[in-house]
């Protein structure tokens, strides 16, 4: 079983390898690299060899290529050889400005220099925008030259890049800041929960595993996910922040600064201190006499779900709906088949299959709206849990045809096993046969998918979640394809494809578990 | 003693001695049965069969022909802004140009006819899901079969199944369509793509079961050709499981096409679809229901009817029910 496991393991890391290399080839190399720039209005803004510049610039952020500018190498060449004031030297005036003359550059040592430095070498490509001038010899708006040193990102490199900066750790020795007196991890006891926590001085995060009373109670700050950097529909943020961090209006509570524990001074405040990070900045007055160290970036405690939690939570208890009403009434149907139930469900697994899920989703939004008023999009919900209500429903309609569907095709398929027709002439009763004898070995196959519809809810619903406009995680994808993100489309491809893998697994071991009579070792031997 | 022999005498009279014939006793005598005779038979007894199937000529007929005689123009009443939106009742009075059955249904967010864009909607989506279903169906149904057959290229394809059945399908299509655009052939291409490799998948489960079954194994040491053997022994056992997949797969893509414009990666906007329609009507649902509920009702029956039909005549095509 262990053998059989590492080996599936093994295979699917390397097929999540192979998919992401796909798209990324997909992303970065077939779709255009210019559609980030429809809807940016400084790219419109700008003209010229500027307009030129700023593309370049952009790329670079966005993972296409690197490059080396001629001014940014020439800063970094005399700052080491003068010192912080190398602007000032004549040296360093006329190396920067020799670009500016299409026709002498080339004869500056300094532009020889980079030339011969970059040019051919690890893949880079010389690129030389040339100076856009009137006739008059005025530079034209945006006309300035440029000297850049190029090299696109292979995807190769970008995979390596990408899978090095997955997942990090954080450790003692994280801060690089002369201030700092010691380094240490420790537990100590955590004022605001009166718990224990593990705190940190010298990493990141002051707090590395602390409990609170919010879901799912224990929190770590330790290890980091990395999937990727948003670009442009949360500009600069880490999706594994943004999928995370609670939305909504801030909390305040009653609670005391660092620098008032163990005084009577309580304030009114959002901040959470548990969730504090190492400040490089001067710290200012306040911060000076509120904190008692330099981890003084503050996040705020917030009432609202994050989005993947709204996800999971709508999913989770659709999910389970589903199962607990679903499997039982599959069950009904193949007990009484061919009479009044089963036409009933027969009619209503035909809806739910042939039907599109938008359509059924809508005319549940619009009955549970009309008759029952309902709150219909989330954010407008006067009591905010109502709102949970119309979305649970609309998940869990559709899953229990669907297990209804699955439960009544295998039970009717065990129901003509010969070891049935056996226990029905021993004389056990029908009940008896069909709870001991059938159902359980009719709910193998439906076993095998519960893992997969739980991890499942942490994919969101696409259309669920864009109908009742409940921010969850759901809409990631479509919303980075329509907005170019191609971060979080990797990120997502990642994300989802190691949801799948990890729920085919579980089930497998979830159904050898259950049936003893499935083995993996003359699987994997056959 | 006499009595005997007189009996023995009258006995040899009455009997003819026939001979052994090899030829005749070769011959079994069944009833006789045709196959595709006792399924339409069968199909053909369940009188909601007759129903639907007239429904689907009639929709079929009229979404391929209506579109001909009147066409939709989505833009004709872009210029009136006083046109948008109107009710049925309200649109009849305000264009008022005795043409009943073309606001029957008002007036979408354009000043369209809403009842003209269902039929050349449902033409689009009607015609998308035929192509896509019969490319992947003919491609899936062939390769399965060669794939459950051979086992050389079971190991080979089990690797790219399990590489590509772990993207989740909706992002290769959402990626496909951001990548090579949205018209009606590179919609199809996105839709097939990887379309095929479940069907495949599937059948080449289906024909494992039966490639090694006692009479298929018999018929193998009998020496009958490969070619036979998956003609005769194995496609016409698979006829009611290739039925059922069909009437799966058909409805599936006009609910996909539905799916993907509503998260915006379906048809380009120049062509009408029902996807796209809904798409359009999604948000003000609750106030133009009218604008809404038509493309929806006509994805609905299309699906429902393909589905039902396609469920009864599976059904149909198996022998166990002929008798």
């Amino acid at each position: 079983m262990k053998k059989y496991l590492l080996k599936r393991i093994g295979f699917s890391i390397f097929s999540l390898i192979v998919v992401v290399i796909a798209v990324m080839l997909l992303v970065y190399s077939l779709i255009d690299r210019n559609v980030i720039f429809q809807m940016d209005d400084v790219w419109n803004k700008r003209s010229n060899n500027s307009r030129t510049y700023y593309e370049y610039t952009m790329y670079q952020k966005y993972g296409y290529l690197t490059f080396v500018d001629y001014t940014t190498y020439l800063s970094g060449k005399y700052s080491e050889k003068y010192g912080p004031k190398y602007t000032e030297q004549a040296e360093f005036a006329t190396a920067k400005v020799a670009i500016q003359y299409e026709k002498s550059y080339l004869e500056n040592p300094d532009v020889q220099e980079f030339i011969s430095k970059y040019d051919g070498k690890d893949g880079y490509k010389i690129v030389y925008l040339t100076p856009m001038k009137y006739s008059n010899g005025k530079t034209k708006p945006g006309g300035d030259g440029y000297l850049l040193a190029t090299r696109e990102k292979s995807v190769f490199s970008r995979l390596w890049d990408y899978a090095k900066g997955l997942i990090t750790v954080e450790t003692k020795n994280d801060v690089q800041d002369e201030r700092l007196t010691e380094r240490y991890t420790r537990w100590e006891k955590d004022p605001y929960s009166g718990l224990f926590a593990h705190v940190g001085s010298g990493t990141t995060h002051k707090y590395l595993l602390y409990f609170n009373g919010r879901f799912p109670f224990i929190h770590q700050n330790r290890i980091h996910l990395h999937l990727g950097v948003s670009f442009t529909k949360y500009r600069g943020q880490e999706i594994t922040d943004v999928i995370t961090q609670p939305t909504g209006e801030m909390k305040y509570v009653r609670t005391q600064y660092p620098a008032y524990i163990g005084t009577d001074r309580y304030d009114e405040t959002a901040i959470d201190f548990h969730e504090v990070t190492y400040n490089y900045g001067e710290p200012t007055e306040a911060q000076k006499e509120l904190f008692t160290d330099n981890y003084t970036n503050i996040s705020y405690q917030r009432k609202g779900l994050s989005m993947i939690e709204n996800s999971f939570v709508i999913g989770v208890i659709a999910t389970i709906l589903a199962y607990m009403i679903g499997l039982p009434l599959g069950v009904l149907n193949a007990r009484k088949k061919d009479k009044l139930p089963d036409k009933i469900g027969m009619w209503y697994i035909i809806f739910i299959m042939a039907v599109p899920s938008l359509a059924y989703i809508f005319m549940f939004a619009a009955i549970g709206t009309r008759l029952f008023g309902l709150p219909y999009a989330f954010a407008n919900a006067k009591v905010p849990i109502l709102a949970y209500i119309l979305p649970i429903i609309s998940m869990a309609l559709p899953s229990i045809g669907g297990l209804m569907k699955w439960m009544r095709r295998y039970m009717i398929d065990q129901m003509n096993s010969d070891y049935v027709k056996f226990a029905r002439a021993e004389g056990l009763s029908e009940s008896e046969i069909f709870s001991k004898h059938i159902s359980r070995n009719a709910v193998i196959p439906i076993i095998h998918g519960i893992p997969g519809s739980i991890l499942g809810c942490l994919v969101g619903a696409i259309i669920t979640e864009r109908v009742y406009a409940v921010p969850g995680v759901g809409n990631l994808l479509t919303a980075a394809i329509n907005g170019h993100d191609n971060a979080i489309i990797v990120a997502c491809t990642v994300f989802y494809t190691t949801l799948s893998i990890i729920s085919l697994i579980l089930g497998d071991v979830l159904m050898a578990k259950w049936d003893p009579r499935i083995s993996f070792e003359s699987k994997a031997g056959r | 003693m006499n009595i005997n022999e007189n009996i023995l005498v009258n006995e040899n009279d009455l009997f003819t001695f026939i001979d052994h014939d090899s030829i005749e006793s070769e011959k079994i005598i069944a009833p006789r049965y045709s196959y595709w005779r006792s399924v339409f038979r069968v199909f053909f007894k369940k009188k909601i069969n007759w129903v639907l199937i007239g429904l689907f000529v009639f929709i079929l007929v009229f979404s391929f022909i209506f579109p001909l005689i009147c066409p939709y123009n989505a833009v004709e009443n872009v210029l009136q802004a006083t046109s948008f939106n109107l009710s049925p009742s309200a649109a009849q009075k305000y264009f008022n140009d005795g043409t009943i059955l073309k606001w029957m249904f008002g007036t979408g967010p354009q000043g369209n006819s809403i009842f003209y864009g269902i039929w050349a909607s449902a033409r689009t989506s009607l015609l998308l899901a035929i192509i896509c279903a019969a490319i992947n169906m003919v491609v899936g149904i062939i390769i399965g079969a060669v794939w459950g057959y051979s086992k050389g290229l079971d190991q080979v394809m089990m690797v790219i199944y399990n590489i590509i059945a772990n993207v989740p399908y909706i992002l290769v299509i959402t990626v496909l369509v951001y990548v090579i655009g949205s018209g009606f052939g590179s919609f199809i291409f996105a839709l097939t793509i990887t379309g095929w490799l479940g069907i495949a998948y599937f059948f080449r489960t289906q024909v494992l079961i039966i490639r090694d079954r006692e009479y298929s194994l018999a018929s193998r040491c009998l020496g009958t050709p490969t070619g036979r053997i998956v003609s005769k022994n194995i496609l016409p056992f698979l006829t009611s499981v290739i039925v059922t997949l069909l009437a799966t797969e058909l409805p599936s893509y006009i609910s996909m096409e539905v799916y993907l414009s509503y998260i915006g990666v379906g048809l380009s906007a120049n062509i009408a679809s029902l996807g796209r329609m809904i798409q359009e009507a999604q948000t003000t649902f609750l106030i133009y229901p009218w604008e809404f509920w038509p493309p929806v009702a006509i994805a609905s029956i299309i699906t429902i009817i393909l589905y039902v039909l396609g469920q009864n005549l599976a059904d149909a095509t198996d022998p166990r029910t002929h008798m």
